[in-house]
Formats: C-alpha cells, sequence, structure tokens
C-alpha cells in the first residue's frame, strides 16, 4: 500500500471511531447547541454579571468595578422591594388560576362534543398571537373610558347608576385602581398561558390508561374519588411541568405590564422586569439595571432544575 | 511538451477580475457623473423621533434632509423611530460605537455626555449667526459642571392648558382658567354640574410628569436648586400636594392614574375633559377629528399657583447629539447649523408644534414653502403673525385662539428648574417620582409622607450622578 493509502486508511479509522464512540459522536452533535448558548445566552448573562458590580451607564459604556454597591442600592430602594413583591404575586397567582382553568378545559375537552374543533382552535389562539398586540387588545378593553366591561356592566345596571353593585360612576378605572390593576394584570397572564396548560394537560390526560379509570369506575369510585386518587397523582408530574414553565414565563414577561400600566398606579404593578428596564434603560443607570435584573436567576435557576427533575420523573412514569 | 489549452478561468483570474470589476463600479460613477464623486465619499445618518404631527416627517424633514444632501454633497439616510425607542436604540448604538452620526432625542439626553462630543463650537456659531439661544435651551443642553453642550437644540414645543370654552363658560368663567385654585373652584362646578371631569394624569407618563412639575414650580418650589442641590422636601411642595389630593376629590375621577401619554387627547377629543395639559396636538387632532370640539377648544398659558408664580415644563425638545464614533462630525455639525437656517419650514410644518430655540434667527428669503408673512424678518416676527392669526385655524372658527402662547417662552422652562437638565432629574422623571408623589397624596397618604417618600428616592439618585460628576451640588 502506498503512503497516500495508508494516510487515507488511517481517516477512514478515525471517521470510524468517532462514529463508532458514542460519547463523541454526542460532543459533537451538541456541540452547536452549546455554542449557540454560549454566545447568545451566557456571554449576555456574564456581562449582566460584570455590569451589576460595575458602575457603568447608558451614556458611559466604560467598566468600573464598584463590588455590590449596586445590590446595596436596589434593596434600599422600596420600589425594588414591591416590584419583587408584585413579580412572586403575579407569577404564582396567575400560574395557580391557570393550572385550575386548564385543568377544568382540558378535562372538557377529553370529552366529545359537537364544535370541538373550533372550541379547541379559539383556546389555541391567544398562544398563537404576538403577545404584544394582545396585551394591546387587552389595553383597549380595560380603557377608562371606553372598556367594554364596563359597557356590559353598565347595560346590566351593576355599574353607572345610583344604587349600583358597583357603584353609581360610570366606569371601574380598571387600570386606574391599584386591586383592579393587578387583577387585569393577572387575567391577562392567565389569558395568554392558558392555551400552553391546557395542551400539556390534555396530554396528561391522554395518557392515563382508559382500563385503570373503567376499573375504579367499576368498583364504584365516584369522580371525585376517580379525580383525587387516579388522575391527580398520575398527572401531576406533567402539570408541575405546566406550572414551572408558566412559572418562568411570568416571572421573565415585561411586556404585559409595560403595555398595560408602565408599572403604575404608583408602582401598584411594578415587577422586576419593567424596573429593571426604567431604571436601567430610561433612567439610564445601566449597572443597577443590571443588578436588579439578576435578582430572579437563583429563582429562575432553581425552577429550572426543578423542571429537569420533573421531565426526568414524568419519564419513568 | 504542448501548450496546455487552459478551459474556463483559473480562481487566481477569477479574484482579479472580481477585483477589477468592483474597483470600476465604484470608479465609475465619478466618470460619468463627476458631480457625484464627492458625494459618493460623504455620509449623513440621522436617527429622529416619528413627530407627533405626520405631515411634519413626510412633507417636510425627510424631504429637506434630502435636497440638503443633495446641494452638500452628502448621501443622507434618515430614520424614523418610535418616542419609546430612542432611549434603548441610543443606548445601543452608544455601547455597540457604530450608529447614526446624528440622533434626535426629545428631552435632555444628559446622561449620555461622556460618550458624545461637546457642541459648545456649534452652538457659538449658531448663536453668531442667529442670535442668542432661548435659556431654557440652554439649560436643557448645557452642562456647567463639565461646561459642555452635550447636545445642540434647534427647537422644542410649548406646554400650554387646553380647555373647553363652553364647559367653562357655563361654570362663569369664559377666559379659563387663571389659576390652579380656579381649577378647583370652577373645574370642580363642571364636574358636579356638567358631568366632565379635569384631566391632570397621576400616571407613569409623559404628560403626568410635565404636570407635577408645573404644579410644584407654580407652587415655588422644584427637585432641586439653581446649584442642583435637592430641595425637594419643604413647605411649598407639601401645599402643593395637597392642592392636588383637593383638585382630585373635587374634579378628577381614578382614570386619571391609569393614563398613557396619550390618554388626555383623546378624553379632550371624546369630550370627556375640561381641561387638560398638554401641547397644541391634541387640538390639531381635534382639528381633523372632531371639529366641533376643536372649535371649543381654547388656550391658557401656564397657570398661576398661590403666590402668583406660573411656571409649564417645555413638552417637547429637541435635542441632536453626535456620538463620539461619528466619522462625520462636520457634516452632522453643518446640518445642524442649516436646519436652525431653515426653522421657519420646521415651525410651519409642525403646525406650529416646533418653537425655534433661536427666536432672532433671520427668516431666509424667497418661496419658503408658506404663504408670505409682510414684514417678517425674523422667526419671532413668524412665531408673533402665526401665534396671531393661526393659518391653521378650520373656517369659522374664532381668531387669535394662539394668542395665549404668542409670549409662551416666559412662562416656560426647563426640566431641572431652576437648575439645568441633568442625568439625576432625567432618572426621577423616567422613574416617575413626581407623579406618583402627587397620585400618593392625592390616594390619601399625608402629603407629608408623600413628599418625603419621593425626597428619599430623588435623594439617592442625585448622589449617585454626583459621584460620576456629572451632577453639581452637595450629597
Amino acid at each position: 500500500m502506498s503512503a497516500a493509502g495508508k494516510a487515507e486508511g488511517m481517516g477512514r479509522d478515525e471517521q470510524a471511531g468517532i462514529r463508532d464512540n458514542s460519547g463523541q459522536l454526542a460532543l459533537l452533535m451538541i456541540a452547536p447547541a452549546i455554542l449557540y448558548i454560549a454566545a447568545l445566552i451566557g456571554f449576555s448573562f456574564v456581562l449582566a454579571i460584570l455590569y451589576s458590580v460595575s458602575d457603568i451607564t447608558t451614556g458611559d459604556p466604560t467598566l468600573r468595578i464598584i463590588g455590590f454597591q449596586n445590590f446595596a442600592a436596589i434593596l434600599d430602594n422600596s420600589v425594588f422591594r414591591l416590584a419583587l413583591k408584585n413579580t412572586f404575586f403575579f407569577a404564582f397567582t396567575s400560574q395557580i388560576l391557570v393550572i385550575l382553568l386548564s385543568r377544568i378545559v382540558a378535562t372538557a375537552l377529553m370529552k366529545e362534543f359537537r364544535g370541538k374543533w373550533l372550541a379547541r382552535f379559539l383556546i389555541m389562539l391567544p398562544w398563537t398571537a404576538p403577545i404584544s398586540l394582545g396585551t394591546i387588545g387587552w389595553l383597549w378593553m380595560f380603557d377608562s373610558i371606553f372598556s367594554p366591561f364596563d359597557w356590559i356592566l353598565r347595560y346590566f345596571g351593576l355599574l353607572g347608576s345610583p344604587g349600583a353593585l358597583l357603584g353609581p360612576m360610570q366606569n371601574l378605572y380598571w387600570l386606574g385602581v391599584p386591586g383592579l390593576a393587578m387583577a387585569s394584570v393577572i387575567i391577562v397572564h392567565v389569558w395568554r398561558l392558558l392555551p400552553l396548560a391546557t395542551v400539556i394537560q390534555l396530554a396528561g390526560l391522554g395518557s392515563i390508561p382508559k382500563d385503570l379509570l373503567e376499573a375504579a369506575e367499576v368498583d364504584g369510585a365516584s369522580p371525585w374519588r376517580r379525580t383525587l386518587e387516579i388522575t391527580i397523582p398520575l398527572t401531576l408530574p406533567i402539570v408541575s411541568i405546566a406550572f414551572l414553565f408558566g412559572l418562568v414565563f411570568t416571572f421573565t414577561d415585561m411586556t404585559v405590564v409595560y403595555v398595560m400600566t408602565r408599572g403604575g398606579p404608583i408602582h401598584t404593578t411594578q415587577v422586576l422586569s419593567t424596573w429593571t428596564f426604567f431604571k436601567g434603560i430610561e433612567g439610564g443607570d445601566l449597572a443597577q439595571g443590571a443588578a436588579i435584573s439578576l435578582f430572579l436567576f437563583p429563582v429562575l435557576a432553581g425552577i429550572a432544575i426543578l423542571m429537569l427533575r420533573m421531565v426526568r420523573k414524568s419519564e419513568v412514569v | 511538451m504542448g501548450k496546455q489549452v487552459k478551459k474556463g478561468i483559473t480562481r487566481r483570474e477569477f479574484v482579479k477580475a472580481a477585483g477589477i470589476g468592483t474597483i470600476a463600479m465604484g470608479v465609475a460613477p465619478s466618470i460619468i457623473l463627476p458631480g457625484r464623486s464627492y458625494a459618493a465619499g460623504k455620509e449623513l445618518k440621522i436617527l429622529v423621533w416619528s413627530h407627533f404631527v405626520p405631515r411634519f416627517d413626510k412633507e417636510w424633514y425627510d424631504n429637506y434632509a434630502k435636497k440638503w444632501g443633495e446641494k452638500n454633497g452628502v448621501n443622507v439616510t434618515v430614520d424614523h423611530i418610535g418616542l419609546a425607542e430612542i432611549p434603548s436604540r441610543t443606548a445601543a448604538e452608544i455601547s455597540a460605537g457604530a450608529g447614526h452620526d446624528l440622533i434626535e432625542w426629545i428631552a435632555p439626553p444628559s446622561q449620555f455626555e461622556p460618550s458624545v462630543l461637546d457642541l459648545g463650537d456649534v452652538v457659538k456659531e449658531a448663536e453668531k449667526r442667529f442670535g442668542k439661544m432661548h435659556p431654557l435651551c440652554r439649560r436643557s443642553s448645557y452642562n456647567p459642571n463639565t461646561k459642555k453642550f452635550y447636545s445642540f437644540i434647534p427647537g422644542w414645543t410649548i406646554d400650554p392648558g387646553c380647555y373647553r370654552k363652553s364647559l367653562w363658560e357655563k361654570a362663569g368663567k369664559a377666559e379659563g382658567p387663571v389659576t390652579w385654585e380656579d381649577l378647583i373652584t370652577y373645574g370642580g362646578k363642571i364636574k358636579k354640574d356638567q358631568g366632565i371631569q379635569l384631566g391632570i394624569g397621576l400616571s407613569q407618563e409623559l404628560d403626568s410628569n410635565m404636570a407635577a412639575r408645573g404644579l410644584i414650580w407654580s407652587h415655588d418650589s422644584s427637585i432641586q436648586d439653581t446649584k442642583e442641590n435637592v430641595v425637594l422636601n419643604n413647605p411649598n411642595t407639601i401645599e402643593a400636594v395637597k392642592f392636588m389630593a383637593r383638585l382630585f376629590k373635587e374634579a378628577m375621577v381614578p382614570e386619571v392614574f391609569a393614563w398613557t401619554a396619550v390618554s388626555n387627547n383623546q378624553a379632550l377629543i371624546a369630550g370627556r375633559a375640561s381641561f387638560i395639559l398638554n401641547s397644541i396636538s391634541a387640538y390639531r387632532s381635534a382639528q381633523k377629528e372632531v371639529p366641533e370640539i376643536a372649535k371649543d377648544v381654547f388656550f391658557t398659558p401656564a397657570l398661576k399657583g398661590p403666590r402668583g408664580t406660573g411656571f409649564n415644563c417645555e413638552h417637547v425638545i429637541y435635542n441632536y447629539i453626535v456620538p463620539k464614533y461619528s466619522k462625520n462630525v462636520d457634516t452632522a455639525k453643518r446640518f445642524l447649523l442649516d436646519l436652525v437656517a431653515n426653522y421657519d419650514q420646521a415651525m410651519y410644518a409642525s403646525e406650529l408644534y416646533n418653537s425655534p430655540a433661536f427666536f432672532d434667527a433671520p427668516v431666509p428669503s424667497g418661496d419658503r414653502g408658506y404663504p408670505a408673512v409682510q414684514g417678517a424678518k425674523k422667526l419671532r416676527d413668524l412665531h408673533n403673525a402665526w401665534f396671531t392669526d393661526d393659518p391653521f385655524a378650520l373656517p369659522g372658527e374664532a381668531k387669535g385662539k394662539l394668542l395665549p402662547l404668542k409670549d409662551a417662552e416666559k412662562w416656560s422652562t426647563n426640566l431641572g428648574h431652576p437648575g439645568p437638565a441633568n442625568p439625576a432629574e432625567g432618572e426621577v422623571f423616567a422613574t416617575f417620582i413626581l407623579p406618583n408623589m402627587m397620585a400618593n397624596g392625592a390616594r390619601g397618604m399625608k402629603p407629608e409622607e408623600a413628599v418625603a417618600q419621593a425626597e428619599i428616592l430623588t435623594k439617592a439618585i442625585f448622589a449617585k450622578w454626583r459621584k460620576k460628576g456629572l451632577v453639581g451640588g452637595k450629597t
């Protein structure tokens, strides 16, 4: 065999080696994804950490490290503390509602009825619309003057007349009253995430062996008992995934609050993502903005770990 | 060995041919069109906001910039973006060290001072050619601590009060409110008897920020003094917050807590507000959409406080910055000077939304694209003539409606009054401290507590920017 032929043969052997070595092959296949994550997420994350311990501003990109002063400053700020509280409140309240409602919707969709495809289509619609457009739609629905909800309430005599249940005023001022503004934000989050949770719940319900439910029914188990002892335990891992997904979406979302209330009235709907933007970009203090945005990292990392564990658990199930 | 016959071309030959082709493409226009050889070497990229008066961009600014480019042998590109996108876009371009040569802000961009050029030479040249710049424009572009002009201002926008005459007439005050107290006396009466509320925002948005400033200035208070010391927590601010609490109770409804920047316009046009604080854009929109409401809209100067002081914040102030990365600095500076020289057209094309920073600039001769104004030699003359007899008034509309705005520069002031605009004032504005202070008072918080809360947040912001050397005063 000539030298060239030997070299060619060795090359083939090496290639065959990689193909046969599943570890190396896996590494090679996953490399693009790792590179992508490192470039687009890892780089930004490291930059955010650097910014948070510096005194960088939007107008002065020079990095001077000042330690943890930004974290101390944001903790000292009453608006930040309120935004932190609101972030948790919005995320957990909306996700609890999403899970409850999606279970009801999924259970209904498991049954056969006329127009089921239309119902499915309508339920999925919010998920397909860009969130900013959907939120602008809701902004109009909650308008101070022209809200159709107010119109309906007035029509049924519940608002806008002396002695009306909700008061004599012509409008409820959904986004102008703290409690109603918070409720409005939660309603939009629920509307947005309900389709995803419903699809996940449908998958979970569909995976329960029918014979198990039928056997329980034959044994005389009531619908409540079947739900509590079969359906819920068997779908819990997948429902938990829906819950955690929703939490991450809500924790990190800025659009809903920014479009609807800009954090008002008086910061009562302010959340960390919007406060990061107002402080870091509009206010020019990029360093404090980065520190605020990093505050959620431990929580989100914890949720991500939980999600991964749930996925593994559901695979076992 | 026979001569090798070449089939096709080698890679070397391809690269060579492509290179020659590229050079030829570049050189050809200068051989065929000698006049364009200069233009090909010069660029000017401008980023401006999408003006509230759409015809300003479409019919004037873009054409003006194009023609200016043709005349000066410069390839001018104008990009328009929404008002809300300006801060993030500027930050991104500064961070990347690349982008537009000129960026227009509609608020003082003082936080960008370290990354933009000192435009003191442009201001000096402009004052030499066009006379003194209006003081509010100087205070919105000059940092007295670093002695730098971080921006250049060719114009600004007046922020008057707009009221519905028919409603105020019925309430016994046909000439509209003169003092803040009138808003309670007559505005309250209008709400009670005619069911129409007042519309002064108490929300986390632009106009609410302006209104809160106007109110405290008219009560002889401010966020900072002339030396940039925080002086917010004083009896006059508390008095202003108490006033706002009364005003809300007597004349407004909770919609003002949820307002966006366009809400007061919408309320006025919908006939749901007896008085708002806004530029004339609300009135111009009404002229086009609901003429009967427009005919009923009249204007007031800044309302006077309990001791006769009356100030309103400029509504918009056009600040152009030249980032340090720009490679077309001289061209950008020339564009700015020529923009001032042609500001008569900007005033007209904006339907009087834009007012000049240089009132003494001469009116250029010839056809200026608008009906000539007899005897108008300076922009001041044009301003006076147009605000006396509005060229955009609807047929049958009352004459002289804009007269109260004629001397607007006397009662208009800058963000940061009585001191200069600075990054701390900018962050106080961006984080809505003043409208929330007023909203807290209106919602029943003790005025003293509302002001104390606002002071804590304000002082922290000032101390931080002071450390960077961009704000004066003492911590």
